[in-house]
């Protein structure tokens, strides 16, 4: 099907023009795309002073991530979002797979009801719960720390990722499962050894994309922390007000922050678009 | 009380269950309460108000002609362009051509950086004085513009940085959608030799429909919440001109400090999306089963 869909507009042209065209236009277009985070480089490997006239001169410098590398709150930032990231992925994962699973497998009252309260909880925006979710934590005494981070970037993704693991669950034949109850499995085996191991793509896709959406958080953090827990969406955004002339730290912090996120999104693609096609 | 099997299913979606119960429905019925009070930090009585802090709500000016029609036309404007960029890169890349993995890992950039992240190299790019943007204005011999000091020009700079976020997820989903479709239609099409543009329009196109218009209904539905980038790059400004509903529950409740006006203008966002998001959802259905 690929061959049918000839442009119309490079129809006429000989067969190297167009390959010459459609080599420009691809790389136009990915220049396009990827031209916010070239400049933002470009801009944190530029002195203090050069970051002015970033298009100009021939000056380059690591000094700014030197600098970003002395400052405590940064690197502090830096370690909690990487541990939120971490322990919230684990977490919504073990909630999300059994809830998904049981989505699947199981029809009737309990089930439907279920998957109607994660529809409706899907589409609240996020800042109808986290608002008054500001005073909960304050008089359970979570407010500003970790666990009281943590929680409601578990709890953000029950929705969505059952809805999810279901699919995965859906697309996976239960009959193994029928099989190993009949040999005397009980029903947490089947779940565990026969299902889970057929569930691992989508498990690992949605590792992935766990990983990511909690390091990228920012209204969360923003609301409900104050300054013992700095994460570094929310200390970056403070940078933008109180740092705003020192656009060489700014994009160097950036830079940071996108390093492992593009690390895990390259090692992670193959999983992801694997297991999103399930 | 329970059989085998009810035991099984209660407790595989019990921690589930009870995370969404102490983290999202506790808070909502709490700030359903609050909302019905006089709930700033001045007040510890916390007085019954009953509706005040809802009709002041909707009977705000600034709700009513700026936040609503904002927020909506946000919606519109970044899911449409997102799913035409989506869709035209998603077509781009169902054909081989050399170096094709690697243009595909080129174009999902945008979906690993955080919100806030590009809306910081949105703001650094259309920087009046020193930003990429002006500069290259300057040079063509025109004049460099306050981007962000602008109502229509930083709107639309938000809905351009929405729209680079979120082109990706389009293209990565319309591309799943469009590798699953059967060949032999097109193969047939091939050989009668018809045109590109007919092949897209009476095959592709409604083939992918149900795919577009899931992507379409889950984009939208979060589009109505965005606030990382508003926040980031204009703050809501100038003046209160950019601001989306989220970013005025925010400043409601934490910047001028009345949680309960605060809880309400949430209340009214969340009960908006819901309707919209019901009526969404029965497109869906309606598409999918046809």
């Amino acid at each position: 099907m690929a061959m049918v869909r000839t442009p119309l507009m490079f129809a006429r042209l000989p067969v190297g023009g167009r390959r010459l065209l459609f080599g420009l236009a691809i790389t136009g277009i990915c220049l396009a795309v990827a031209f916010p985070v070239l400049w933002l480089i470009l801009t944190s490997l530029r002195p203090e002073s050069g970051v002015y006239y970033v298009h100009r001169g021939t000056e380059f410098t690591l000094a700014s991530y030197a600098e970003v590398l002395l400052d405590e709150r940064l690197v502090q930032a830096f370690i909690n979002s990487a541990l939120i990231s971490t322990l919230a992925t684990i977490f919504s994962l073990l909630v999300t797979v059994s809830s998904g699973y049981m989505l699947s497998r199981f029809r009737g009252p309990a089930a439907q009801t279920w998957f109607g309260t994660i529809y409706v909880f899907r589409c609240v925006p996020y800042i109808s719960w986290v608002l008054p979710l500001y005073f909960v934590a304050q008089s359970w005494g979570i407010y500003d720390t970790y666990i009281g981070l943590l929680l409601p970037h578990i709890a953000v993704h029950i929705c969505f990722f059952s809805w999810l693991m279901k699919g995965f669950f859906d697309g996976i034949d239960p009959s193994m499962e029928h099989a190993a109850l009949i040999d005397g499995c009980t029903r947490w085996g089947a779940f565990i050894r026969v299902a889970l191991p057929s569930a691992i793509p989508a498990i690992s896709a949605l590792a992935v994309l766990c990983w990511l959406f909690t390091w990228n958080e920012f209204l969360f953090a923003l609301i409900l922390t104050g300054n013992k827990v700095p994460v570094i969406t929310v200390v970056m955004a403070q940078f933008v007000t109180e740092m705003g002339l020192r656009w060489n730290l700014m994009a160097a912090t950036a830079v940071m922050a996108l390093v492992p996120a593009f690390l895990l999104a390259l090692f992670g693609q193959k999983y992801v678009i694997r297991g999103l096609r399930i | 009380m329970f059989g085998e099997q009810q035991r099984f299913m209660v407790l595989l979606i019990a921690p589930a269950a009870l995370l969404l119960g102490l983290f999202q429905v506790v808070p909502i019925v709490i700030g359903a309460n609050a909302s019905f009070r006089d709930w700033a930090l001045y007040n510890p009585k916390k007085t019954w108000v009953g509706l005040d802090h809802y009709k002041a709500v909707i009977t705000d000016p600034a709700f009513l002609e700026v936040v609503l029609p904002n927020t909506f036309i946000f919606m519109i404007m970044s899911v449409a362009g997102a799913l035409a960029l989506g869709l035209g890169l998603a077509l781009l890349l169902n054909r081989p051509f050399r170096g094709q993995k690697i243009v595909q890992t080129v174009l999902m950039v945008p979906l690993m950086v955080a919100p806030v992240i590009a809306a910081i190299m949105m703001r650094w790019m259309f920087n009046d004085q020193f930003g990429i943007v002006n500069a290259v204005l300057e040079g063509l011999g025109l004049e460099g513009q306050p981007w962000l000091v602008e109502r229509w020009s930083a709107f639309g700079i938000i809905v351009l940085t929405d729209v680079w976020l979120w082109t990706p997820w389009f293209t990565l989903l319309l591309l799943a959608g469009l590798q699953s479709l059967p060949k032999e239609p097109f193969e047939a099409a091939a050989i009668d030799g018809t045109s590109a543009w007919r092949v897209f329009s009476h095959l592709t196109l409604p083939m992918l429909q149900p795919v577009i218009v899931v992507c379409v209904v889950i984009r939208a539905i979060d589009a109505f919440r965005t606030f990382d980038i508003v926040w980031t790059l204009t703050g809501g400004g100038p003046g209160r001109s950019t601001e989306l509903f989220s970013l005025y529950a925010y400043v409601l409740a934490f910047l001028n400090l009345d949680l309960g006006r605060g809880s309400a203008a949430a209340i009214v966002g969340g009960l908006i999306i819901l309707v919209v998001g019901i009526g969404l959802y029965r497109l869906v259905d309606r598409v999918t089963k046809t």
